[in-house]
Parts: C-alpha cells; structure tokens; sequence
C-alpha cells in the first residue's frame, strides 16, 4: 500500500514540475511560436519570477531584504507582473535585433539577472539563497498562517495545529499538483483565445513575412515588444511556482541554462513550436523522460547485473548520472529526427470564407 | 514499445530486490560542478555498505543493507526530484546526503521533512542548516557548519601573525558563506581585511582579481575549489608575485594542488579542513580499513561519508527494523552514547553488543559524531600543510 501511495506521490512531483516546464513552454510559444522571436533567458527571467516571489511572501529574515510575508497570491501577481516591467524594458531594448543577435542578448541578459541576484548579497543573500519560501496550500499549517487573518477567524492556533496534525503527511501534494495545473490550463485557455484572434493572426503575419505586415500598416515593433511581455511574464510566473515547488533558491545552480533555457527550447520544439497544446505536451513528455530515466537506467542496470553474474556493475551504477544525459540526448536526437516539425505541429486557423 | 517492456522488467527487478533488505537512499552530486571531490565519497560510503554486509548483515537474519545512488548534481531542482524518487518509488528508510548545502536545504524542505524521513547529509556546511527545521528532528550531518571553520581559521590566522590578508572567495554558497564568517571573525580579534572580493569560478585567468587584491598585502586567504578556482589563482598570483602566504579552507587541500603549484612554493601555506584528529584510534582504524579498499583516506568530506554511512546502519540495526520514524532517535542513540565504543568498521562488534541489548557510542573518523539538538556535530579543524610533497594534518586545539 505505502508502495502505491510513493508511486502516486511520484506521479504527483512529475504533474507539477512538468506543469512548471509547460507554463515556461507556453511562454517561450508566445515568444518564439507567435512572433518569431529567439529568447534564450528564460533561466533569467524564471529567476526574476522567484526571486520577486520570495523576497515578498517569506518570513522576515536577517539574512535577505524583504520577508514581507505576504499572501502567496500576491506574491505569484507580482511576480508575473515583474518579469513582465523587466521584459518591457529590455525588450524596447532589444527587440529590433535579428534572429541569431536577440538570442546572445537574451543569453547575456539572462547571465546579468543571475549574477546580480548572487552578488547583491544583502538583498537576496547572495549563493546561499533564500529559504523557507511557502509553499502553496502547505503553506497553511506553518504556525505564522494558521495564526493570522483569514485562518485565524475559523479557529485558533491550538485546533488548527491539531487539525494539520491529523491529516496525512501528504495531503498538500495533490492540492499543489492541482493548483499547477490549473495555472497550466488557464495560461493555456488565454494563450488559445489569443492565437485565434485577430491579434494571433496578426502576430503569424509578422513572423512569416515583416514587410508585408508592414506594409499592411501594423505596427511589428510595438506588436513584437507586446509578444516578448507576454511570454516573460508567463515565465516569471513559471519561476514563481518553482519556488514555491523547492522551497529554496539561490542563483547558481536552479537557474542553470542547461537545466532551464536549453531544456525547455527542447520541451517546445519536440513538442511542436506554435502549438500550445505542443508545447504543453513537450514539456511534460520530456520532464517524464529526464525524471524516470534515472528509474530505468538503475533498474537497467540491475538487470545487466543479474544477467552477467560476474560482471561488476558499480562501474556502471557510478556513471549513471552521465549515461543518464546521453540518454536524453539520444532521445531528442530520435524525436527531432522523426518530428522535424515537433510532435504536434502548428495548425493554422482556416481563412475565413474557405 | 521497447520502452514498456524494459519498465516493465525494471519494475519486476525492483520489486523483487525489495525482499530481504533494507534500503537507504543516497543522492550524492555525481555530475554538476563537483564530480572529482564526490567521487571519493562515493567509494566511502560503498564501502560503508560493503563493511556492514560483510560483518553480517542487518538483523538477525543477515539482510542486506543496500545503497541506493541517485544524482543531485548539487542542484537544488534535480536533488529534489532524486530525492522525490528515493522516498516515494524506492521507499528507502533514510537519506545519506546530498553533498551541497543547496541541494539539501532545498530536498529537506521540499520532501523529506514534510514525509517525516531522515537526512543526514555528508558534507553540507552551511549555517542556515542549523536553524533549518522547527519542531521536526530530522536533518542532520556529518560535517561541521562552516561557522565553527571560519572561526578556527580567523583564530588560527592571527596565532600566525598574520595581521593583514586580502580574502578572495568562489562565488559560490559554501565559499562565501565560510569566507563571510571568516572575515567577521578575523576582524573581531582585530586583523586587517585590505581587500575582500568574490570571483566567479571556472574562469581561466584570475590576473584582473589578482592584481586588484595584491595591492595592500602579501597574505591571501583564498577560499575555493582547487579545481574549479582555486589552482588558478594560486598560479597567477605566484606568477605575478601578488602574494606569498596562502591560506584558507576545506576545498584547496587535494593532492592535485601540489601537485600542480609545486611543494616548493606552498612551503608557507595552511589550509584548514574538517576532518578529525588523525591521531585517534578512530581515524587510524579508518585508515587502515580505507587503504586496504583503495578509497583516499583523508580527501575532503571522505571519512565523512564513510561516518554518515556506517552510523546509518548502526541505526537501523538498533531500530531493529527499517521503519522511518524510529531512525532519528536510534541515529542519536548509537552516535551520542554513552555506550560501548565503536570505531569505524567494527559492525561485528556492534551488532552483538545491540543484540545483547547493550548501548553503543560510535566514534567517527571525521570526528566524534556526537549530535547537537539541532542535528549539527562539533567541528575538529585541522592545519593542513605541505610536508613532503603531501598535505600533512596537524589538528588545531
């Protein structure tokens, strides 16, 4: 039984990781699917989304600035909405650069953000990072929320205490999974009811052919700056939740390119770049990959072990993590090889009138 | 389709290996920024393992008592999905690790806490680990927090008469968290700081940090990996002459320092490292056991993963079973005392003293191992210098 309720708990920890990489997909869709644009910070950007998250809903602390322990909602709007001012700067920066020179700018913005996180040391902590950030409905049974306003007109600190104290160790995951989920699909909603408009057929225009658009009388650079808003903020969002899903951050290692921009650009391609229900798919397709491969190659090994007796596979087990990365790059090999599109390819709307 | 089917037997396999052993999940940084100072600790605590089953086994029926790697890359975002797998698929009894301080405030929090399974992590320092949990007794290590180093080293610094240095850290948790405790320390006892400046590891020249540093002394403390940093630095300030006495902590003293810098010009360096009293039983017991399975003894945080490792078993093994929630109290039991003393390898000894209904006290070979209320142990700090072409350790009182 304990080992059914540790794979549907698994289960759970792939929903909401998967659903932070799809809302991060969706995001990079809007930049990259809709209107063309090569954004390659999104690590920066999620890390803007944290960070903002952070240093608004945790506890006050010597260690950092902020800790103003607010609502974990208005921690998650203002996160979104930060990313977002950030984007705006940058990209009326940025945005009339080319393909190939907005992805360098982006990878050295990206690069900035982080390193002004860890070098602002008395305000974000610096590597060491900042702690004990909340977690969304776990959040409740920490004595400071079930102590204050609004828990704390339903009951008082003793009975709340008792009544996180009967329930099991777990009951927030799938509360959690959920509300990811539910960001996924109401990100997804909009981002749907934005492609079919004539918002979504102007930003296909742009991105196909510019001087038609132009000439059309639409104004691409204003329409390019509102798409790169659009998607960071998502991505800032995204970053939001992986705070919250970790409970800790610091800026060298959660927001490494490799883990973050390079993975999720692989998320949206295999998955089919402007496609939302593309990307969405990629992600959780490669996060599953990634995750359980680690699952497959040991049980794999084992079986070689069993099968060749003498064979000492500690050899092998040492190099799993490194035959785990080959793994996944022959995996992305395969998928583009067959699905040079992505697996779910972009479908336009009809033309009206066919 | 292939796929399906190799889940499939690698779920059978699973489930069959589940029979007569008791599992403990290991999440150690085997890829990330730190492969060559994990690899060692890998081997220790494989050969934990190795002792523990070859002297017996766990209980009365000889169970296996099986390591479970998994790869946290010294990330927290991959550490706590390897932690995830380690609690909920594998159902392992506790978890040894992760090396980083990030990675295991970040899994502690995130899983292990909430599901009520014990950490004992092999090397993470950090001071933010001691006030980690509230009302929970889980979290616990096997290193000292960096507060008591940087401490030591202040102390240590100015019984050398160091009265002016410059501090060069990686940018990193573990190096700037010792180098910030350092520098307060060192200050408070009435040092002079002239520079104090973080740098970005893997870089491939340091001249510009170098340069701006040298300015106002002759005396670095350098607070790095050797491989990632720090044998940089050394080499470009020797080749510019910016400084002549090095120093600083856990992370520069790896063979491969010397080896690279050369003996001759590190006649006046010290380092500091965790490790214990090389003079005791307990270390020489260690070693003996060390060399004989090809494991370096004394690298940084190796006898530390063969502690955490054994103390596991010792814990289990008083527990009598490997139920979750019993562990935290049998960790303290069989690691404060008071009891018979155990030294590292001598499970034989200990199991029959257990068996007999006896208490054992083990003592570590990276220190005495005895916990604090909030899972953090002692520091025993050693002055590392060159003797001879290798770091020789002379244990700081």
């Amino acid at each position: 039984m304990d080992a059914l309720i540790g794979y549907f708990l698994y289960f759970l920890s792939l929903l909401s990781v998967g659903g932070i990489y799809a809302l991060l997909a969706l995001g990079l869709n809007v930049n990259w699917g809709f209107a063309g644009l090569f954004n390659a910070g999104i690590a920066g950007f999620a890390a803007v989304g944290a960070y903002t998250f952070s240093l608004l809903t945790t506890a006050e602390s010597t260690f950092h600035y902020g800790g103003l322990g607010l609502p974990v909602v208005i921690g998650e709007i203002a996160a979104f909405l930060i990313a977002g001012i950030i984007a705006a700067v940058i990209g009326i920066i940025c945005i009339r650069l080319r393909a190939d020179y907005l992805a360098i700018a982006t990878i050295g913005i990206a690069e900035i953000i982080k390193l002004i996180f860890k070098n602002e040391a008395e305000l974000t902590n610096g590597p060491r990072g900042i702690s004990k950030i909340p977690r969304t409905w776990e959040h409740f049974s920490e004595a400071r929320y079930f102590s204050s306003q609004p828990l704390s007109w339903f009951g008082d600190s003793q009975s709340w205490q008792a009544f996180f104290d009967s329930l099991v160790n777990w009951w927030w995951q799938p509360l959690f999974a959920m509300t990811i989920l539910f960001f996924v699909f109401v990100v997804y909603i909009m981002l749907e009811k934005a492609r079919l408009s004539p918002w979504g057929r102007m930003m296909t225009a742009i991105r196909e052919n510019e001087v038609a658009a132009r000439a059309a009388g639409k104004n691409v650079t204003k329409r390019r700056v509102e798409a790169f808003i659009i998607g960071t903020m998502i991505m800032g969002l995204a970053g939001a939740l992986l705070a919250q899903h970790l409970r800790f951050i610091e800026p060298t290692h959660t927001f490494d390119p490799s883990k973050m921009t390079f993975l999720v650009w692989v998320m949206l391609i295999a998955g089919g770049s402007g496609n939302n229900r593309g990307a969405i798919f990629g992600a959780f397709l490669i996060w599953f990959v990634w995750s359980a491969s680690e699952l497959f190659l040991n049980g794999f090994i084992d079986i070689i072990g069993n099968i060749f007796n003498g064979m000492d596979i500690s050899m092998l087990k040492n190099r799993s993590g490194y035959l785990r990365m080959l793994l996944i790059g022959l995996v992305l090999q395969f998928v583009l090889q067959k699905y040079p599109k992505g697996i779910l390819p972009e479908r336009r709307p009809a033309a009206s009138g066919e | 389709m292939k796929k399906t089917i190799l889940t499939g037997i690698a779920t059978a396999a699973l489930a069959f290996s589940a029979s007569a052993e008791v599992k403990v999940g290991n999440p150690m940084a085997v890829t990330g920024p730190i492969p060559d100072l994990v690899a060692p600790m890998v081997l220790a605590v494989d050969l934990a393992a190795q002792h523990v089953n070859e002297q017996g086994g766990l209980f009365s029926d000889g169970q296996k008592y099986t390591i479970v790697r998994a790869d946290s890359g010294c990330d927290p975002t991959a550490a706590v999905d390897a932690v995830t797998k380690l609690v909920n698929v594998e159902q392992v009894s506790a978890i040894i690790g992760p090396v980083c301080s990030g990675a295991t405030i970040a899994q502690a929090q995130s899983v292990t806490i909430p599901a009520g399974v014990v950490t004992l992590s092999v090397s993470a320092s950090s001071p933010a680990i001691s006030s980690l949990e509230s009302g929970t007794d889980l979290v616990f290590r096997t290193a000292a927090s960096d507060a008591f180093q940087g401490k030591a080293l202040a102390e240590l610094a100015i019984a050398n008469g160091i009265t002016d240095l410059a501090i060069s850290y990686a940018n990193d948790d573990y190096n700037a968290a010792i180098a910030a405790v350092f520098a307060a320390n060192y200050e408070m006892l009435g040092g002079t700081i002239t520079a104090n400046e973080a740098h970005e590891p893997d870089k491939s020249s340091y001249r510009s940090e170098v340069a701006t540093l040298g300015s106002g002394t002759n005396n670095l403390a350098l607070f790095a990996y050797y491989g990632s940093s720090g044998i940089t630095i050394l080499r470009n300030s020797l080749e510019t002459g910016a400084f002549d006495l090095f120093f600083g902590a856990d992370g520069m003293a790896a063979q491969e320092v010397i080896d690279q810098i050369g003996a001759e010009n590190l006649g006046n360096a010290f380092f500091t490292t965790s490790t214990s009293d090389q003079t005791t039983n307990a270390f020489g017991a260690w070693k003996a056991a060390a060399e004989a399975g090809n494991v370096p003894a004394a690298d940084p945080f190796v006898p530390n993963s063969y502690d955490a490792a054994f103390m596991m078993a010792l814990a289990i093994e008083k527990l009598g079973s490997g139920d979750r929630s019993g562990i935290a109290s049998a960790l303290r039991a069989i690691a404060n005392g008071p009891g018979e003393v155990i030294l590292p390898g001598e499970f034989a000894k200990a199991k029959s003293i257990l068996a007999a209904g006896g208490s054992i006290h083990y003592v570590g070979a990276s220190g005495p191992q005895d916990f604090f209320n909030n899972g953090d142990v002692a520091g025993f700090f050693s002055k590392n210098t060159v003797v001879d072409g290798a770091w020789s350790a002379e244990i700081i009182k």
